[in-house]
């Protein structure tokens, strides 16, 4: 809830008060009928007349409507208000709103106050209009009397780092990044593994479209590694975040390649002379990559790496490298410290490991595999070349069955639709059959095929036509069992009606769940910022702030946020880079000025607030040889539980002092409205 | 048999427990630390029984240098059915070398002699008529048949070398240098009387044997191979002392060999190598200036 005045206009102008006498404006809402239905708005308006101070009061349709701000302008320039209140719906949303209409008048924002009269009335009440109408009057009431306390506040600006960092190199990563980029700020890339490209990097094809996934990647991912304005960190952890909105400051760790990055030239001569092979993860372990090595050849940045888990120690690398002498085997981990003014953290997901649930024989049974384990065969440039074989004889299989939602819309494991497993299984299908033709049979146990989206739909009617069978099946009572002798599988399910289901294949793929990815909780925490019932990163507010969190100035962007697919990531990357944008384009951030405040004189360096603080702004300084709390304005979220917890008082919160909320008390119980 | 079977590839490694004999060679050069030597309990009136040798299937993958260094050829990497070891391929490991010549034509009737002499049964005689026919029967006539030729097989990727056919055979025709060279010592202080746990699992016979009142063992290291099949079975800490010295092996100039090497056998086994190798260089630069001055 940051509320910028509108510049120049107020600027030096929002201490104006108009006079010492308070002059007090009511508009009371109908919310289109979403109030006026239940509550009594005629009587509320000649109510609110009645109460001390009220100059005005005028009941109307939305006030939030262009139309509804333009009057509330203009009564309050033919009634020289000081004091302006709104009685209608949730200040969290509409707050803002309101308060910029009222700068526009030159008043100051914070003479401002909202009575919630829909959520707290007419919502909750619907049935009760009476005594709605008296809940409605109630709250009025403590608005106003709130309002004739209420002191213009000076907003508070903070310096901005023109610069900013992605925490994870993938899809999301990249689209937000060359988008800061381009817009001519400095941008860190910081990624965990040795390369960037996440997930996609991984993929064949991509769906519905079919188009090969790393022709589409690479290029972008080219265009990171060339950028001016960005400096990839990869192969690197991210150890702490200090700081706040407009001025991070993170400290990250780059981790030892022992291959020194600007020598290499990414000839690989020195992955020739590896005798070491072990598996390679990029390949989901199907494929092997020598102890030194890049985990695939589209790599960037280029630099090569060894794992010292597996090196031998022959040195065989070093005299391949020869005169370059880029490979260091005394690299130590390096840590440094960057200042930035906004994150975007885009550190996408993980596939959850099936080994767990038995009945589906995985990691127990060679021939069944996961779906990213089916893409990694199906891709011309992985392990096998292309071509889908079994572990156990490596011959072509004749039919295939993919079992759908293993691990997720399942309560008690992962309750949420993964959303995009339906489609990559079509997609698997069709190129299954779209390859190998009549020479194999493919069936989908399914319980929905969920393929929302643009031209989805028509992809499921393509994999339909191509003679792809759908069985649909319930999520309960599925397993699997292995024939010992032929390594062949036997698929049991039960219909919605119970009816029994079994199909026979040589091979089968799961699509198991996506889950949040191993340092999610680690970074929130970092952060400070909420997890999601999934696990995953919350956002601010699932409709209109999808990519912000509750620390201003860290955004999220791709699968962290909520499971979602390619072009839905590339989406919200460019959305958190914009947001990222407009602090970074900012001289200096304003932050509304209802920090905590501490009477220096009062505190007596406890440090109850410090332990109370959930937001990690308070740190007890030593300031002439008294300890005495400070609070970071740029980590303050005016949450006042500070104020709260302070033993001796010494803590009060601007806009919400102990007198203006007892006034609000006072007002509450004192006189019980009448109608 | 471990296996680690991929889509692309397939690995497994095989111990092969005839030929193995419990030594610590494998578990001391693994660069993964994957191979555990574990000495079995010993039973009641019975012979001690030869250390058992585990293999952690997480942490082997597949280099193969147990492969190459195993003095008995009982540890064998296959990678998708094939025993070729990339660490020697691609010369970071080096392998045994097993001087062993056999001349046959210098064998003659009492040659199979030879095949009692191996303590672990890798040779193998055979007598044929000049014409190539094999003589299976070879009766007392035959042997002095003096137109029969004999022909010496060794399974020489299992043998580890102690020369017991050639120091003790009834010919020339086998001629074999060691392996490792080194020191084996009893500590007569500390070996306890009546123990003979050694003896029983030492893979070589005659290198060690009892005393004449049967109550301490005594060495003859002419025989040993140091493999270390023996410290891994005594019951007492510092009663035997083994100690290798040099190891013939492929030329080879590798990181890991050293790292090997410095456990097998000491910081002055390496030290001797390295001397030894930059002779070699050195020697080689002068040749190639000499060369190159008169090319001038």
């Amino acid at each position: 809830m940051t509320v910028k005045p509108q510049q120049g206009k107020t600027r030096g102008n929002t201490v104006k008060t108009r006079g010492k006498k308070s002059r007090i404006g009511v508009f009371i809402c109908h919310c289109g009928g979403e109030i006026a239905r239940v509550i009594d708005v005629n009587a509320m308006e000649k109510y609110a007349k009645t109460l001390p101070n009220v100059t005005y009061a005028v009941s109307m349709n939305y006030p939030c409507s262009r139309q509804g701000q333009d009057d509330i302008v203009d009564a309050i320039r033919k009634n020289k208000l000081n004091r302006v209140v709104v009685a209608g719906c949730s200040p969290r949303l509409y707050e803002p709103l309101f308060q910029r209409c009222v700068s526009q008048t030159g008043l100051s924002p914070w003479l401002f106050e909202m009575a919630n009269i829909r959520e707290f009335a007419s919502w909750c009440h619907s049935d009760n209009s009476k005594e709605a109408t008296i809940k409605a009057m109630d709250t009025l009431r403590m608005a106003v009397a709130k309002a004739n306390m209420l002191e213009p506040l000076q907003p508070i600006t903070l310096p901005v780092t023109k610069s900013a960092m992605i925490i994870g190199g993938g899809i999301a990563g990249i689209s937000a990044a060359l988008d800061l980029a381009d817009m001519g700020y400095k941008v860190y890339v910081v990624e965990k593994s040795e390369s960037i490209g996440g997930k996609m990097a991984q993929l064949d094809k991509t769906f519905p479209t079919l188009d090969c996934s790393i022709c589409i990647e690479g290029p972008k991912m080219v265009d990171v590694g060339r950028h001016p304005n960005i400096e990839i960190i990869s192969f690197a952890d991210v150890l702490n975040v200090e700081g706040h909105v407009g001025n991070f400051n993170v400290r990250v760790r780059k981790n030892p390649r022992y291959v020194i990055a600007k020598n290499c030239t990414g000839c690989g001569e020195c992955r020739d002379a590896c005798p070491i092979e072990y598996p390679n993860p990029a390949d989901m372990n199907m494929g092997v990559r020598k102890a030194i090595s890049v985990p695939f050849d589209q790599a960037v940045p280029l630099v090569y790496t060894i794992d010292k888990d597996y090196c031998i120690e022959c040195y065989k690398c070093m005299d391949a490298c020869g005169a370059r002498q880029a490979i260091n085997f005394d690299q130590k981990p390096e840590e440094i410290e960057i200042n930035v003014g906004a994150i975007i953290l885009s550190i996408g997901y993980d596939m959850y490991n099936p080994e767990d649930m038995e009945e589906y024989g995985y990691g127990k049974y060679v021939n069944v595999l996961t779906g990213l384990e089916l893409e990694r065969l199906l891709l011309a440039a992985g392990p096998t070349g292309g071509k889908v074989i079994r572990a156990s004889d490596g011959q072509k299989p004749h039919s295939v069955a993919f079992i759908q939602c293993v691990g997720s819309r399942d309560i008690g494991r992962h309750e949420y639709c993964s959303g995009f497993c339906c489609m990559f299984t079509l997609k698997h299908a069709v190129m299954l059959k779209e390859k190998y033709k009549d020479q194999v049979d493919v069936s989908v146990l399914n319980t929905d095929i969920r393929s929302g989206f643009k031209g989805y739909e028509e992809f499921y009617n393509r994999a339909q036509k191509v003679g792809v069978h759908f069985v649909r099946v319930k999520l309960k009572n599925r397993r699997v069992i292995e024939n010992p002798e032929t390594k062949n599988l036997t698929v049991y399910a039960e219909t919605e009606e119970g009816k029994p289901v079994r199909v026979e294949a040589e091979m089968v793929v799961l699509a198991n769940a996506s889950i949040p990815t191993s340092t999610t909780k680690e970074l929130a925490k970092m952060l400070n910022i909420p997890l999601g019932k999934d696990g995953f990163f919350a956002e601010c507010q699932p409709k209109i702030r999808p990519t912000d969190t509750e620390m201003p100035g860290v955004f999220l962007a791709g699968a962290c946020q909520g499971l979602k697919d390619i072009p839905y990531s590339v989406a919200q990357g460019s959305g958190a880079a914009a947001q990222a944008a407009t602090i970074l384009s900012q001289k200096a951030w304003i932050v509304e000025p209802l920090v905590a405040s501490v009477d220096k004189d009062t505190c007596s360096g406890c440090r109850v607030c410090e332990s109370v603080c959930g937001y990690r702004a308070i740190s007890v300084e030593n300031v002439n040889g008294k300890d005495i709390a400070k609070v970071s304005e740029g980590l303050c979220r005016s949450c006042g539980i500070c104020a709260s917890a302070c033993p001796i008082g010494a803590i009060s919160m601007p806009a919400y002092t102990d007198k203006q909320i007892v006034c609000q008390v006072e007002a509450v119980l004192k006189t019980g409205a009448k109608q | 048999m471990i296996e680690r079977i991929l889509h692309a590839k397939r690995y497994s490694l095989v111990v092969d427990k005839s030929l193995c004999v419990g030594c610590e060679i494998c578990k001391t050069v693994c660069p993964r630390e994957a191979i555990k030597v574990t000495k079995v309990d010993k039973k009641l009136e019975e012979k001690t029984q030869k250390s058992k040798i585990d293999i952690d299937l997480e942490k082997c993958h597949y280099c193969g240098i147990c492969n190459s260094m195993c003095p008995f050829g009982a540890i064998k990497v296959y990678v998708d059915d094939k025993n070729v070891l990339s660490v020697v391929e691609k010369k970071s490991f080096p392998e045994l070398i097993r001087q062993i010549k056999v001349n046959s034509s210098k064998c003659d009737s009492v040659c199979s002699e030879y095949e009692k002499l191996c303590p672990l049964n890798l040779i193998k005689v055979t007598f044929h008529t000049p014409n190539g026919e094999a003589i299976k029967n070879v009766s007392a006539t035959e042997k002095e048949n003096e137109k029969s030729e004999a022909e010496i097989n060794i399974k020489q990727e299992s043998c580890p070398c102690c020369r017991l056919c050639d120091l003790k055979g009834p010919s020339d025709a086998i001629l074999v240098q060691p392996i490792f060279y080194g020191a084996l010592k009893i500590n007569e202080d500390k070996c306890p009387e009546g123990c003979h746990d050694c003896l029983d699992v030492c893979p070589i016979t005659g290198t060690l044997y009892l005393s004449e009142d049967a109550k301490k063992v005594k060495v003859n290291e002419l025989f040993c191979v140091y493999c270390g099949a023996c410290r891994n079975v005594c019951p007492v800490e510092g009663a035997l002392d083994l100690q290798r010295v040099s190891i013939r092996h492929t030329s080879i100039k590798s990181g890991a060999w050293n790292k090997a090497l410095e456990k097998l056998a000491s910081t002055e086994g390496i030290a001797k190598e390295l001397r030894a190798k930059s002779a070699v260089r050195a020697k080689d630069a002068v040749v190639r200036r000499f060369e190159g001055r008169k090319s001038e």
